[in-house]
Order: C-alpha cells, then structure tokens, then sequence
C-alpha cells in the first residue's frame, strides 16, 4: 500500500497533529487491552542481572535507542553502559572485541555489513546456549533470516539454524517523495523503476529541485546499497543463488544491465550536475532543504523530515515503497541492526545480555521504541492506532516492505565485493565506463577474489 | 699511564656507553621494530578467523604479486606521489617567500607570525568541514564569490577533473604554516656579519638571497622538505573527510588503500602488504632527498 501524496494542507496538518495526543493516549488502553489478549505481548519478568555494555554506532535512529535503555534502566535497575562511536569505529571495536581472549563488549549491535563476518567467524553465542527456553518472539519481523545462524550449512536459515541475536533496527529503503509537488502536478505514486524515471523527469526543475537524489558516492557502502534494490527487482544478483551456495558470478546479466541502465538514466535526466559525489548526508540535505523530489534512503533518515529545526518541508514529505522492476517486487536492501552476545565474555555477563534482548523484543518496549520515531521491529506494534496517525505516516511502507528485504551479501568476502561495486558503479555514474563495462569489469573482479578465496565459482560470459 | 690501561679505560667507557643506551634502545626496539617486523610476517600470511581462532596461511609473495593489479593501489600510487610533489613544491615556495618577508618585518613581527601559524592550529576534523562547506556546490562560498564576480561555480570533490587539485588546496593552505614555522627559524639563526660583509662589496639583495641565504639555508629546507615529503606520503584525512578517494579513483591515496584493504575489508594479510611497499618507497625517497641535500651542501 501506498502513503497519500495529498497529505500536505497546513490546516489539516495542525488539526491532525492536536490528534495525536489523544490518539497516543487511545493506543496506550488499546494496547493493555490487546496485551491481556495475546501471549506474546505480556511483559518479561526480567531479574536482577549484572551490568552490561552495548557496543553501538551513532545513527540517526540512535536516540530512539537510548531512550529505550533508559527505560530498560528505570523499568528493571538493571544497568546498561553504551559505548557510542562512529559507523566504521563501532565494526572495528566489536572485531576487536570478539578477537580478544577476553570480550569487552556484552551485547553487539552489528550492521548488516559485518553480519557475515561475524557469523562465519564463530565469534557468536546461540541464545538457547545461555537460556535453553528462550525463544524469538514470533512477532518480531524476519529480516531476511539474518537474526539465525545454521553453522553446518553456514548460511543464515530459521528453519535449520538458531537464534543468534534480536534484530535491534528495522533499518531498510523506501521511496521518499515530495507530496506537494505530486499533488500539484497531478502525479501518482511510481509503483515500477520506468514510472519513478517519468515522475521524475517531470518534478525536475533544477536548481530549485532536482527530480532525483542517488546515493552515487563510492565509499564502504553508498552507491552499491543505493543500487541494489534495482539489481535485485529486475530479477538480478551478484550470484546465481547464494543461500543454495551457487556463487555463479550474475552481476553481468541482461537483467543487471537493465537494473544499472535504468539507475543511470535518473541520474542523467533528473539528477544533480554531481551524482557521483552525493553520498547518504547529500541526499539527506537535498531532501531536507527542498532540492529533491524524490530519493530512497533509508527510513532511520525519517525523523528528521518533519523536524522543524532540520527540514524546511516539514509535512511535505511522504513514504511509498520502493518501485520495482521486472520482478513485478518490491525489494529494498537491509541495513538493519541485529543485537547478538559474543562467545568470550562470562557467563553471568551473557545471562544479563540476553535478559536485555529478552525485554527488547516485547510489545512495551517496542512501543516505546515507535514513539521515540523509530522503526518498531514487532509486527503488532505497526496495528497500534498511533501508528496510523499522520506523524507515523512511514509505518506502512515500511511494514509492507520489510518481508522482502534482502541481504546485500551474505558471505564474509562481502566487503571485498562492495569494494568492486562501489567503485564500477561509480565509474559509470561519472561516464568513465559504459554500463556493460562496469558490469563485466566487476564480474571478472568479483569471479577472481572468490576463486582466490576457495569458492567453485564460473560466471557469465561478457555482455556487449 | 701505559698503553693498555689507556686502552682498558677506551673498553671501559664503551662498555659503560652500551649498558646506559641499552635500555632505550630496547625500547626503541620494542615499539618501533617489532611492529614493522610484525607487519613483514602479517604481509606474507593470509589470516582468516574460523570458531572464533585466528587462521594463519602462509602466502608467499602472492599478496606483492597482486600489487600491480589492484586498480586502487596503481591510483593511489600515482595520486599519491602527484599529491606529495605538487602540495610540497608549493607550501615550500610559500613558506620560504613568507618567511623571508617576516624576518625582514621589524614591527608587528609577532601579530604577522601568529596569523600565517593559525591553520596549522585547527584540527583536521575541523578543517574537513570548514573546506567540505567552502568548496559545495549549492552554497559554498567559493561557489558564491565566484558568482558575484560573474564567474560560473565549479563541483570541486565532485568533478574528477579537479577533485584532487582541489585537496591540494587545503593541504598547501593546512601545512604551508608549519613549514614557513621552520625556515623562519632557521633564516632568524643566520649569521648577520655575513650579510654586513656582503651590504659593504656592495651586494644586492638578489645576490644575498642567490648567494649567501639560499646556500646557508639548505640544511634547515632540507630537513623541512623531509618532513614534509613524509606527512604528505601519509596523507589521510583530508582525503577521507573531502572525498573519500573519489569520484572514481581522483583523490585515491596509499594510505586510504591501506584503510579499505586493511579494516574496511578485513584483508590483514594483503593490507599489511601495501603497507610494506608504502614504507619501502618512502624510505628510499627520504633516503635519496637527504643525500641529494648532503652533495649540494659539500657543493656550496
């Protein structure tokens, strides 16, 4: 489903948001009335546990985080120090950690990016090796199975693995576009690639507005995560079938041609004259400023649209999935968060860990989590009847898009192959390569590293 | 006193030489060679973690071989070396021209060298940003002066033509203070009856600087230029807080390989083999510049 593009009369908006109070307040009854309903939602009886320390990165979802910790704090007594550092400062301190003899981390917060790393690694705790009767609450969303690690198969599977960890972040894409201007000009929310290049190229006014913000920086992660969601709606992959362990190399098909073809061609008809140098905070200020109509970061960017002192299109903005190839689906990349206990810290430590983890997943915490803006990663928390209000007007889109959220890879070569990606890709959306160049060019480059890295692996021939 | 208890007390002050220096040259062995010894082993070994254990394959020369391949490497390499002759050459121009004009400043010598010290006081974060603002295309203010001249803006990180002249930029106007620091004192520690010498066969000032500055102060511009040369082979932050190392491979620099090699992918082995070729080339450049600088010394 898609949000509504007329959302933008000041009047309305004032009125809607006098609403919200009361709705909070309806929500807060209705959800004691739906907990006494549903085993799932009845509290955690959490013990007194020893203290631990969260090992995390400053993200725009971040101070949602913390508020929850705190009312973990104020809830249990129980005592929680977080250790806050940047994005690349948080991976290399928990690959520190789990190397040490001794971890000085109790639970970590890892991104999607060095989740493989981790897992193959063996540096993680099943959850059911420190409580045997714990188990994931079904409510939690799947996230692609990457909360569950099958060590035979080595691949993350929730039929044959465990529980390894809780996801923390829902953190995936969805198309954020300027209802206004759509409103003004008659258009409707793009459901297919070919129709977001159309409205698009319509909206594109430059320099007032450009039609389209990408993320065409290459860096560890922009433009292979931005891109990735058309890869794979246009029925294309890195590998033939990577879960099955076939690492065919495919990142040279008709269908990733198409899928790049398509990534260029906003850029060159609506994008700004750089699309080669904006990177995820230039797509934020675009969209924040007023110079984008559209762009697809992810939702922990959210709060800040409707933040007065941040965005000078408060209530303009609104959220649809993303658009979709020829796969007829939607499929954003996930750049979520998942929160798992290291083998090498003390037993005590991993029991005051998972009481954490066990509290997190609850039906109150994850409220609490949704009115602090943030992405709940409960199902049921998405039907709570604040969350319908026109301030949570991203919940659908992204609750609709959440179960076809993909991995961007899943082997521990994945940064090597983002390496690749970024820079082809940005060699080609700053015209040093063709498309079909850029594409052969990282299939051979991808082919040789992971024969060099022990896998069986053949790839496709070279496209003209 | 004979010949062998003067030879005894030779031996004796050697020895006592040795016992006293032994402690920090243990030290010095224990924080500056082991590491790079370190680094020589970690550069022929892949290393993988399996069950929570580190794996240690030995690799050869493999990761050397793979050097020439590595198109971040091969741009990072020329990128680097460009940087490193074009940056230098200008901040030791400009520094040598502004402190010749400070030494020959009587009054107001002090408010003039605290001004031309400032950029080197700003922490590099600080200046990633203050530059990253300056430079952006939409609001910038080079952007904005150049359009109140009548001039068109320019992408300055994000245009591959001027990407890298644009981190030069900031480099030259971050170091050009730390070098002008340096030859201000060595041109305050000449010796000033030279000069007068010079001023009464009626030299003039083209012939002084030509002739007596110039030669007097290549000690003090050699070292200056060594230190320089080293910093900016290192060259890190300014890359990573401008551009990252694009668009493309423009502003790729070693040591940024280094980072995405080494931590970015995880790649220990292959990271610590760049770093290898890195030390090698630096050393032999700093090798070659101070015996350059020593030929011309003897010469002058």
């Amino acid at each position: 489903m898609h949000a509504h593009p007329g959302f933008t009369a000041p009047p309305l908006r004032r009125a809607l948001a006098a609403l919200v109070p009361a709705a909070a307040l309806a929500a807060a009854l209705l959800c004691g009335a739906v907990r006494a309903q549903t085993p799932t939602q009845v509290p955690a009886q959490i013990p007194k546990v020893a203290p631990i320390t969260i090992v995390i990165n400053q993200s725009p979802w971040f101070s949602g985080f913390s508020k929850v910790v705190e009312a973990y704090e104020k809830e249990t007594g129980n005592k929680v120090t977080l250790d806050v550092n940047p994005f690349a400062g948080s991976a290399e301190k928990q690959r520190n950690s789990v190397r040490a003899k001794d971890g000085q981390f109790d639970i970590l917060v890892m991104n999607s990016a060095w989740l493989a790393e981790f897992y193959h690694g063996g540096f993680l705790t099943p959850l059911n090796d420190i409580d045997a009767a714990f188990k994931p609450d079904p409510q939690v969303l799947n996230y692609d199975d990457t909360a569950y690690w099958d060590p035979k198969t080595k691949s993350n599977n929730a039929k044959t693995g465990v529980a390894y960890g809780v996801p923390i972040n829902g953190n995936i894409q969805v198309l954020y576009y300027r209802a206004d201007l759509y409103q003004n000009a008659g258009l409707q929310v793009p459901r297919t690639w070919d129709e977001l290049v159309v409205n698009a190229a319509k909206l594109h006014n430059p320099p007032t507005v450009y039609g389209m913000a990408q993320r065409g920086a290459r860096s560890a992660s922009d433009i292979s995560y931005d891109w990735m969601p058309y890869l794979h709606s246009h029925n294309g992959a890195i590998f033939r079938d990577e879960k099955a362990g076939d690492f065919t190399v495919t990142i040279n098909s008709p269908e990733a041609k198409k899928a790049l073809d398509v990534y260029l061609e906003l850029a060159k008809k609506s994008g700004p004259p750089n699309p080669g140098s904006y990177g995820q905070a230039q797509v934020i200020q675009a969209l924040v400023t007023g110079k984008a109509a559209h762009a697809t970061p992810v939702i922990a960017a959210w709060p800040q649209m409707d933040d007065p002192t941040k965005s000078a299109v408060v209530g303009k903005i609104n959220i649809a999935v993303l658009p979709h190839g020829a796969s007829g689906k939607t499929t954003p990349t996930l750049g979520h968060f998942i929160g798992a206990i290291p083998k090498n810290i003390p037993k005590e430590r991993q029991v005051a860990a998972l009481a954490f983890l066990r509290w997190f997943q609850t039906y109150d915490a994850q409220l609490k989590y949704a009115q602090a803006g943030q992405p709940p990663i409960r199902k049921d928390v998405y039907d709570a009847p604040f969350m319908k209000t026109p301030e949570y007007r991203w919940t659908r889109a992204v609750v609709d898009s959440s179960p076809n959220a993909r991995m961007m890879y899943t082997v521990p070569e994945g940064p090597q192959i983002v390496s690749v990606l970024e820079l082809r890709l940005n060699q080609a959306m700053i015209g040093e390569k063709t498309s079909a160049d850029a594409l052969n060019t990282m299939a051979a480059e991808i082919h040789s590293l992971m024969r060099g890295a022990g896998y069986k692996t053949e790839r496709l021939p070279d496209l003209k | 006193m004979s010949a062998n208890a003067a030879s005894a007390g030779v031996g004796d002050t050697r020895r006592w030489r040795f016992y006293t220096l032994a402690p920090a040259l243990t030290i010095y062995l224990l924080l500056a060679l082991l590491p790079i010894a370190n680094l020589l082993v970690m550069s022929v070994h892949d290393i993988r973690w399996v069950e929570g254990a580190a794996q240690w394959t030995y690799a050869g020369l493999r990761h050397f071989a793979e050097l020439p391949r590595d198109p971040l490497f091969r741009a990072g390499l020329f990128n680097t070396t460009l940087f490193a002759a074009l940056a230098v050459t200008a901040e030791m121009v400009i520094g040598f021209f502004l402190a010749l004009l400070v030494s020959r400043i009587v009054a107001g010598r002090v408010v003039y060298r605290t001004i031309f010290l400032l950029p080197i006081l700003i922490p590099g974060i600080v200046i990633g940003a203050i530059w990253k603002l300056m430079y952006n295309p939409d609001f910038g203010i080079i952007n904005q002066v150049l359009g109140a001249v009548g001039l068109n803006g320019h992408d300055w990180l994000g245009d591959g033509t001027l990407a890298l002249a644009s981190v030069i930029v900031v480099d030259i106007w971050h170091w050009t203070p730390f070098v002008f620091l340096l030859l201000l004192a060595g041109l305050e520690s000449l010796p000033q009856d030279v000069y007068e010498a010079a001023k009464m066969d009626g030299a003039s000032a083209w012939s002084e600087l030509r002739y007596l500055t110039f030669p007097m102060m290549l000690p003090t511009l050699a070292v200056t230029l060594v230190f320089r040369l080293i910093v900016s082979f290192k060259v890190f932050d300014e890359v990573y807080l401008l551009t990252g190392g694009g668009p493309g491979t423009a502003t790729e620099v070693v040591s940024f390989t280094i980072y995405r090699r080494f931590f970015t992918e995880d790649r220990m082995g292959y990271g610590s083999a760049i770093s290898v070729v890195a030390l090698f080339l630096l050393t032999l450049v700093i090798v070659l510049c101070l015996a350059s600088s020593r030929r011309r010394a003897r010469a002058a």
